[in-house]
């Protein structure tokens, strides 16, 4: 492996081909706009200077790997030159960070502190640009804070594949612009360009001005929309900066989604659907135990069902693909070996979505079918005629499809209209509100975490089975 | 006269562009030879002993560029004739096209041969109609004879020409910009490493050559290198086409063996300045290079320009370059200040926008001399053009960005006293004048 010295310091660069990954790698920290890990190199910004003995300053990003050479990341040229850049690429730049969404986590921000720090040379009048203008449905771009680095195009270009972006016009009128007739809507990935835009010019219509980031902090999940399970950040108002004065859905609300890097899963990007957790997340939730679509406390629901597996001969059970495996594991240990249990879909493709593709969506719209299958086998759901009793674990079940005769106890998070058809119904907690893990199509186990508190009136399936199958268990609990 | 020739070695008539008047002056007899005599090696070695520099405007060696490429290394490799002549003041490749374009092609297939290329380019800026229209016969002409296509004169070599108009950048003059205008993405440049002697066109080695370079290679084959290299200085053989303009009496392309007197060939071949003026200032090579003096009134001696030769060493020397051929004549009374700033608008339009200095560097220059010419100067403008332009030099890919703050550079480094007369006076020491009155 060849050896570079850094700033004086030999650092193996390993499989690194260019400076700038070795620099990275080996924590010498290098300024880069345009270069990124996943993006072919352009070299456009030319921030990441560094200096090489004996050859001058160089753009690190493209400096090929040779044995012995020594780089030098903070020599007086370098710090001139990269001053200089800043003051290029705030040439035209609006300065709006009071405004912008980007401000608390932008490059073009954080370097002009670390490396600039001086106010603007120039006296000019700045360049006008377009503001707002409408990428999509649900990107807006804001050409007079892009800095044309490139990457919102080389990503739609090496990542998506939609080639929906391009750059139009040279110098200093150059803009990014959506190819004639597209838009982003085209590309299911599009909202990963808001991540990798190193300043605020393009922007989340649904985030917009909705929250300053430092205000947030991310909890890590995993996007349960598809069997690839994506693991993804969710941005929720830190607990010391809820607001009395807030409507309180706004204090626990998840702001945005977005993608957490896991190599093995899903790298640093998410599809749209996965941003749109909100969809399905923040439909209404049941909180109210029933019987017979009656009111009745969680105690008495779960003596309701105690009773109906007692007296119950043909117990079939339809396992959610959207449980985690220790609720999977809990339902086995405690009652899997009274039920003849099923795995099913709790959720089919939708009309209008991308069903599957090559990149990251797969056509089962559930995050953990390989973990219940696992447990409960993958045949398809048969439930026998002579069925006394089911019990619907999640959504997606089609009541009049169950035989006729057969009791039916729901377990489920939402307020859908089965839950007042069922013989018991006893509401459960959502992903938010517990931890847990999904096993996703290829096996990789991925680790969710709680942001939310569990509403009143509901239960975790994982302390619930233990009571369905423990007589006395709930009273002492 | 100019010196020896190379290139303009005949009279030109209605029809000397033509391939029966090609051959009538040899045409086509070193390509015969070299597909029957030679090793592609041999060609290419023919040129590096020849010692041709490149014409285009960085001199660089154009053996060495062939040598680059390995003819049997199985891949395919592309040699291109860069014929998109952007740079204001240089139009001299025209002539080649216009006049003689049998020379570029019987070169061209002597290079494919060299180079081991099935498919070679002709990149003409959009704008040449007549170059085109003639270097297009030229190449129906040379198809109809057989000299383009499957095994030539029976040799078992086969190449084919394809001309590519540009559609009026003047970045696409930048060898890898031009390769991405080809391919039909952007014409970006590309970042070096790699070279395109490596990955080029279509991600296959590539040699780029200015057509003058690559048309002398016709001459150089049918009468070796070593006559080339008795044309000329030592360092610097053969001859440059210059095209003049400005305040000259005779502008147009002429052909001048390097080493020939600078101040000779601008007052007696071009016939000296207009009106009779003094001489102020050269732009030697394209605005991309650096302006030289001249007669300076406040000094006695004479100035830079005379009693200098030109070829490329001695206007290294002199911190400038021969660039692409393409020399602007200054008279005396000409307002430095409106040229730069006619400069700085051409620089400013033509940036591609890829690189940040440059993109907003040439933009930044072209609004300050803006507000200069415009009566709002400040004293600390002059201080910004400089800091602008010492960090656009070297920080971007291609040489735009580089030339456009040399442009600014020269200017205040030899006529500061105008900018600062103009910045204090809020108008002009020549009245704002371009034209020679």
């Amino acid at each position: 492996m060849p050896v570079i010295f850094i700033n004086g310091e030999a650092v193996d660069t390993g499989e690194h081909g260019t400076v700038l990954q070795a620099a990275l790698a080996n924590g010498f920290y290098v300024p880069h706009f345009c270069w990124h890990p996943e993006l072919s190199v352009v070299g456009n910004c030319r921030v990441c200077l560094v200096e090489q003995e004996g050859r001058g300053v160089g753009i690190a990003c493209n400096m090929p790997v040779v044995d012995g050479m020594r780089i030098e990341t903070d020599t007086e040229t370098v710090r001139a030159q990269r001053k200089a850049m800043l003051q290029f690429i705030l040439l035209n730049h609006p300065v709006d960070c009071g405004i912008c969404d980007k401000a608390g986590e932008c490059a073009l921000q954080d370097y002009h502190y670390a490396y600039n720090g001086e106010p603007a040379l120039s006296r000019e009048p700045k360049q006008k640009g377009t503001k707002f203008y409408p990428l999509s449905s649900r990107i807006l771009l804001d050409n007079e804070r892009c800095i044309l680095c490139s990457r919102c195009v080389r990503f739609t270009r090496e990542v998506s594949k939609s080639n929906v972006l391009g750059i139009e016009y040279r110098g200093d009128s150059a803009l990014v612009r959506p190819a004639e007739d597209r838009t982003l809507d085209d590309d299911p990935y599009s909202d990963n360009v808001i991540d990798i835009c190193p300043v605020g010019a393009l922007l989340s219509r649904s985030f917009l001005h909705q929250a300053r980031v430092w205000y947030l902090e991310p909890t890590p999940s995993v996007c349960p929309r598809c069997a690839r399970g994506c693991n993804v950040q969710l941005w929720h108002r830190k607990p010391e900066w809820r607001l009395k004065g807030l409507d309180p859905a706004q204090n626990t609300r998840i702001l945005r989604v977005t993608p957490l890097e896991n190599p093995r899963v899903n790298g640093p990007w998410i599809c749209n659907r996965g941003r749109d957790l909100g969809e399905i997340l923040e439909r209404p939730r049941a909180q109210q135990a029933l019987l017979k679509g009656a009111g009745v406390t969680m105690m008495e629901a779960i003596e309701a069902t105690r009773a109906l597996i007692a007296a119950s001969t043909r117990k079939v059970a339809l396992v959610s693909s959207w449980a985690s495996n220790e609720e999977l594991r809990a339902f086995r240990s405690a009652l899997g070996d009274n039920f003849t249990s099923f795995v099913k879909a709790d959720q089919l493709p939708e009309e209008g979505e991308v069903v599957e593709d090559e990149f990251l969506i797969r056509a089962d719209k559930n995050p953990n079918t390989r973990g219940a299958q696992a447990l409960f086998g993958s045949d398809v759901p048969e439930i026998p005629e002579d069925a006394d009793l089911v019990l619907v674990w999640g959504e997606g079940v089609d009541f009049a499809r169950l035989p006729r005769g057969a009791k039916i106890v729901l377990l489920g998070s939402w307020l859908l209209p089965e839950v007042g058809h069922a013989d018991v119904f006893i509401p459960l907690s959502i992903q938010t509100e517990r931890r847990g893990h999904y096993t996703n199509f290829e096996g990789v186990v991925s680790a969710f975490e709680p942001c939310q508190s569990r509403p009143e009136g509901v239960i975790d399936a994982e302390t619930l089975f233990p009571l369905l199958a423990a007589p006395g268990a709930w009273g002492r609990g | 006269m100019t010196g020896r020739k190379v290139l303009m070695d005949f009279a030109v008539t209605p029809d000397s562009h033509t391939l029966a008047a090609y051959r009538a002056r040899g045409g086509y007899e070193a390509l015969a030879r070299a597909l029957k005599t030679m090793q592609p090696e041999d060609v290419t070695q023919e040129i590096v002993d020849s010692g041709i520099q490149g014409r285009g405007g960085a001199a660089f060696p154009a053996g060495r560029k062939w040598q680059g490429i390995d003819p049997h290394d199985g891949q395919p490799h592309y040699l291109i004739a860069n014929a998109d002549e952007g740079e204001p003041g240089t139009f001299k490749d025209r002539w080649v096209l216009e006049h003689d374009p049998h020379a570029l092609l019987e070169s061209m297939l002597l290079g494919s041969y060299a180079l081991g290329v099935r498919h070679a380019f002709v990149y003409i800026r959009g704008e040449y109609d007549q170059p085109w229209r003639r270097l297009d016969a030229a190449v129906e002409e040379a198809y109809a004879e057989g000299l383009f296509g499957e095994n030539i004169l029976g040799s078992g070599f086969s190449c084919d020409l394809f001309v590519f108009r540009g559609a009026g950048a003047y970045v696409c003059g930048e060898a890898s910009s031009l390769l991405g205008s080809i391919e039909g993405t952007r014409a970006w440049p590309r970042n070096r490493p790699p070279r395109m002697t490596v990955r080029g066109l279509y991600q296959a080695p590539t040699v780029v050559n200015n057509v003058e370079t690559i048309a002398s290679v016709a001459w150089i084959i049918r009468n070796g290198a070593q006559a080339f290299r008795e044309i000329g200085t030592e360092k610097s053989p053969g001859t440059r086409l210059i095209s003049i303009s400005g305040h000259i009496r005779y502008p147009g392309v002429y052909e001048v063996e390097l080493g020939y007197s600078w101040s000779k060939f601008l007052h007696e071949d071009c016939g000296g300045l207009l009106c009779n003026k003094a001489l102020k200032a050269v732009i030697p090579g394209g605005i991309s290079s650096q302006v030289m003096t001249g007669m300076d009134a406040k000094v006695l001696t004479p100035g830079e320009v005379e009693g200098m030769t030109l070829d490329h060493e001695v206007l290294r020397a002199a911190g400038s370059s021969l660039g692409s051929g393409g020399m602007i004549v200054i008279a005396e009374g000409t307002c430095m200040v409106r040229l730069l700033q006619i400069m700085l608008r051409f620089y400013r339009h033509e940036s591609c926008g890829q690189c940040t200095p440059c993109r907003e560097g040439t933009g930044w220059m072209h609004r300050i001399i803006d507000r200069i010419v415009a009566g709002e100067g400040r004293p600390e403008d002059i201080g910004t053009l400089y800091h602008i332009a010492r960090f656009n030099d070297g920080t971007t890919i291609c040489g735009l960005g580089d030339a456009a703050g040399y442009a600014a550079i020269a200017m205040l480094d030899n006529f500061r006293d105008e900018f600062d007369y103009y910045i204090e006076h809020g108008n002009s020491k020549f009245g704002g004048n371009l034209e020679c009155r």
